[in-house]
């Protein structure tokens, strides 16, 4: 067994190989950030879909929705929301939840957003709806 | 494990069953291969499904740069089989050598390699023109980054035979060295005729 | 116990049950809140439970993994922990920042938290796994940065052994990965692009040389092979994981806006971590087989191969079920990516965690092992938490497979909830399986109240 499997070289291919496939990952990701502006429709953000997003996320809807897929999977996929429902359908959905929930029944807790937040947060909605994602979800369904 | 077993030095095991170079090498290369296969056998994949258009953009590339680099290659493999030789002779000035002349054969292959990306992504063409493009320089990027790496180890290699590292009783560090670039070499030689000739 | 400043692992050591208990309690919650959607409700929404869920988990990892470290570097290092009131100090601070961020998602409304805690200065709250408070997170560096201080002291002053360097190399790595969770652009695909470099790096990057140090020296210990042998192994090992992993992170790239090449670099390449996770099975077994010495702690040898196999069941198996982008493409976010998620977490970190306490924790307690009885009764914990996670895998994979099935690959899919609706069985199968859990837990916690005649101090 000596010299033929030493533990110098196995260190040595550790550091060798992980700075390697560092750097190419660096170099895919600097290839992912020159091509996102084409995808990610960041020319389109404003200052209505930032509050949007910041309302997303001081709700936590990611603990029980997905969003393009990712989140938890107690309640339905809302990166193509809009496209099911409408604006105001999303909007009347929200408004309408109960305080109390419904017995028996998964229920979104009731935000008491004003007018101007859900319209913020639809603006959001459909900013990640745009969004060209390889055509995910599969279908309206999400 | 008996105690007769550990106390053979590798150097006295017959010939036939000593594996040159280092077991973790092995390993490391055997799992760069497989990438590489996984990766060939997604280009197979791929193109099954839209021949023509593979076929097509394949004529864009530049086979007469990519057969000179096929050739480099080779020659630097050659150089570094030298080098062990010579190392086995204990001639660590050879050895030198030709570990240099490998070195450059490598230095030649990025060069020509560097002015075929610059006519391309000159031409606007990135991971994200089509999958054919997507495939030509994900392959070539990624075996070009393995070149760099196997240079830097024949870097390291020149050195440490410079200083007298390697030698008939012990060339294990530059066998080990030498197994790498063989492999590097031996990647382009599957994959220069399945990305550029092959229709 | 070799050296005396081991002795503050064990308050990590019993911090990190104490929150494994509270996350498989709020499990219970959540996988009830599946099938009775009004349980608790509005008191405890599924969010807040989650959060508390999840975040309990990454806490008592991180807990289990700080006391691992201080457990373990004084023993590679040989010498004592270079401050060891500093690291009780971080104890507590650590404790108590988690407490209050617990009783801040349960207490108050998440946005209220939000506003309370400064996420206006920095906003990064909100995001999954993310979800701690401004000060919770900065908190979470200040400890770990504390830490990192006092083991790297430790060995840079005493002996630098493989082990102590792969660990220190995935300690460090974690923190520094840790650091891109406060960055959140206000461009959602950045957001989540960077999202994954502390998520994915983490579990399938830096854990894992953690991981790999823990088994390694566990292994060592246990089956008395080695040094030399074991360790250049481990170095394979993290070698293969982080060549597979690191462009692993891909498979995470398909369907959020990234461009899709990542559809063909994340499918590769991801298709590749089985592997090293194969490799760590045949490693530990090897290990195990080629033993020299009979150690009494049986129940550390247990855990040890059982995070072998169940990684690779859990992260290997089940993550390449689904990691081929166009098979993801119908099974991704779905109960499916819940099924890995399960299995590869209590195979992978939670098992070597419990390696690590099993077989720390009785030398802490002043004997080599624990009595027959005590060792007996982890054994069976062993059996019955294990069981019970292949379970709820099998449950979660089947509701996923009907789920994508129903609400993905039909000619007319069925909105989320009515396929919920029809997948309701295979949710209460997981949440029975899931109280199955629950009495391995607490015969695992009995099992540490057990007498009866024990080993010898080592």
């Amino acid at each position: 067994m000596s010299g033929a499997f030493t533990k110098s070289m196995a260190r040595n291919i550790f550091y060798g190989g992980t700075v390697f496939f560092f750097l190419l990952f660096l170099a895919l990701s600097f290839d992912t950030h020159s091509q996102l502006p084409k995808r990610d429709m960041r020319q389109n953000i404003t200052p209505q879909i930032a509050e949007g997003k910041k309302l997303w996320e001081t709700n936590d809807c990611v603990g029980c929705h997905t969003l393009m897929g990712e989140g938890a999977y107690f309640a339905p996929e809302l990166g193509n929301v809009v496209a099911r429902y409408g604006d105001e359908g999303v909007k009347a959905f929200i408004k309408a939840r109960p305080k109390e929930g419904i017995p028996g029944r998964r229920s979104m807790p009731q935000f008491n957003f004003t007018d101007a937040q859900l319209d913020a947060l639809v603006a959001f909605l459909k900013h990640v709806n745009s969004v060209n994602d390889a055509n995910w979800p599969p279908n309206i369904q999400g | 494990m008996t105690d007769t077993s550990l106390a053979l030095d590798p150097a006295e095991m017959p010939s036939a069953r000593r594996l040159p170079g280092d077991l973790a090498i092995w390993v490391f290369i055997l799992a760069e291969m497989l990438a590489f296969a996984v990766f060939f056998a997604s280009y197979a994949f791929a193109r099954s499904k839209d021949v023509e258009m593979f076929n097509f953009y394949q004529q864009t590339l530049d086979r007469n740069a990519g057969a000179f680099n096929t050739l480099l290659l080779v020659t630097g493999s050659w150089f570094v089989v030298l080098a062990v030789q010579a190392a086995h002779r204990d001639d660590s000035r050879a050895a030198a050598r030709r570990i240099g002349l490998g070195f450059l054969c490598g230095a030649g292959f990025l060069t020509v390699k560097v002015f075929e990306y610059a006519a391309k992504f000159g031409a606007g063409i990135s991971l994200s023109t089509n999958t054919f493009y997507m495939f030509y320089i994900s392959l070539t990027f990624f075996h070009f980054m393995h070149v760099i790496l196997g240079m830097v180890i024949l870097a390291i290699l020149w050195v440490k035979t410079r200083q007298g590292a390697y030698g008939s009783r012990d060339a294990h560090g530059l066998e080990s060295g030498a197994a790498y670039w063989h492999m590097v070499d031996l990647l382009w030689i599957v994959l220069f005729p399945l990305v550029y000739v092959m229709r | 116990m070799q050296y005396k400043s081991q002795a503050v692992a064990k308050p990590y050591f019993i911090a990190a049950i104490g929150l494994f208990v509270a996350q498989i309690l709020f499990g219970l919650i959540l996988g009830l809140q599946y099938v009775i959607g009004d349980f608790l409700f509005p008191h405890i929404p599924f969010n807040v439970a989650r959060m508390v869920h999840t975040n309990a988990l990454i806490v008592w990892l991180l807990m289990g993994f700080m006391g691992g470290a201080y457990y373990m570097i004084p023993e590679e290092a040989e010498t004592e922990l270079f401050s060891p009131k500093l690291a009780l100090a971080m104890f507590w601070i650590f404790l108590v920042a988690a407490a209050l961020t617990v009783a801040g998602y349960l207490l108050v409304p998440y946005s209220t938290l939000a506003a309370m805690t400064g996420n206006d200065i920095l906003e990064t709250m909100g995001r999954e796994f993310l979800e701690q408070p401004l000060i919770t997170k900065v908190g979470i560096v200040i400890v770990a940065l504390a830490f990192l201080f006092n083991i790297s002291m430790t060995v840079l002053k005493g002996k630098k052994t493989s082990i102590s360097l792969v660990l220190l190399l995935g300690l460090w790595g974690l923190a520094v990965f840790f650091l891109f969770s406060f960055y959140n652009p206000v461009n959602v695909v950045l957001d989540k692009f960077f999202w994954w470099w502390t998520v994915h790096l983490w579990v399938e990057g830096v854990w894992e040389l953690i991981l790999g140090a823990f088994l390694a020296f566990v292994l060592i210990k246990t089956t008395g092979v080695d040094r030399e042998v074991i360790e250049k192994w481990l170095y394979v090992i993290v070698t293969l994981t982080l060549i597979t992993g690191i462009i692993g992170t891909g498979h995470h790239y398909y369907w959020i806006g990234t461009p899709e090449y990542w559809q063909w670099w994340g499918s590769i390449f991801s298709a590749l971590e089985p592997i090293p996770f194969f490799a760590m099975t045949v490693f530990a077994f090897n290990m195990v087989n080629r033993r020299r010495r009979e150690h009494p702690n049986k129940a550390a040898v247990l855990w040890a191969l059982g995070t072998g196999v169940m990684a690779f069941l859990g992260a290997g198996i089940w993550g390449f079920l689904h990691t081929l982008a166009p098979v993801n493409y119908y099974t991704h976010g779905t109960q499916i990516t819940a099924a890995h998620g399960h299995m590869a977490f209590y195979g992978a970190y939670v098992m070597v965690n419990l390696t690590i306490i099993s077989y720390a924790m009785p030398i802490l307690r002043g004997r080599a092992a624990n009595s027959n009885k005590s060792q007996v009764m982890e054994m069976w914990s062993f059996w019955l938490m294990t069981i019970a996670i292949v379970f709820i895998t099998l449950f979660l994979t089947a509701a996923g497979i009907l789920q994508v099935w129903l609400q993905r690959a039909s000619d007319t899919p069925l909105p989320f909830m009515v396929a919920q609706d029809k997948i309701a069985l295979f949710y209460w199968m997981r949440e029975w399986t899931g109280v199955v859990f629950l009495i391995g837990l607490l015969v695992y916690v009995a099992s540490f109240f057990v007498g009866g005649r024990e080993e010898k101090a080592a």
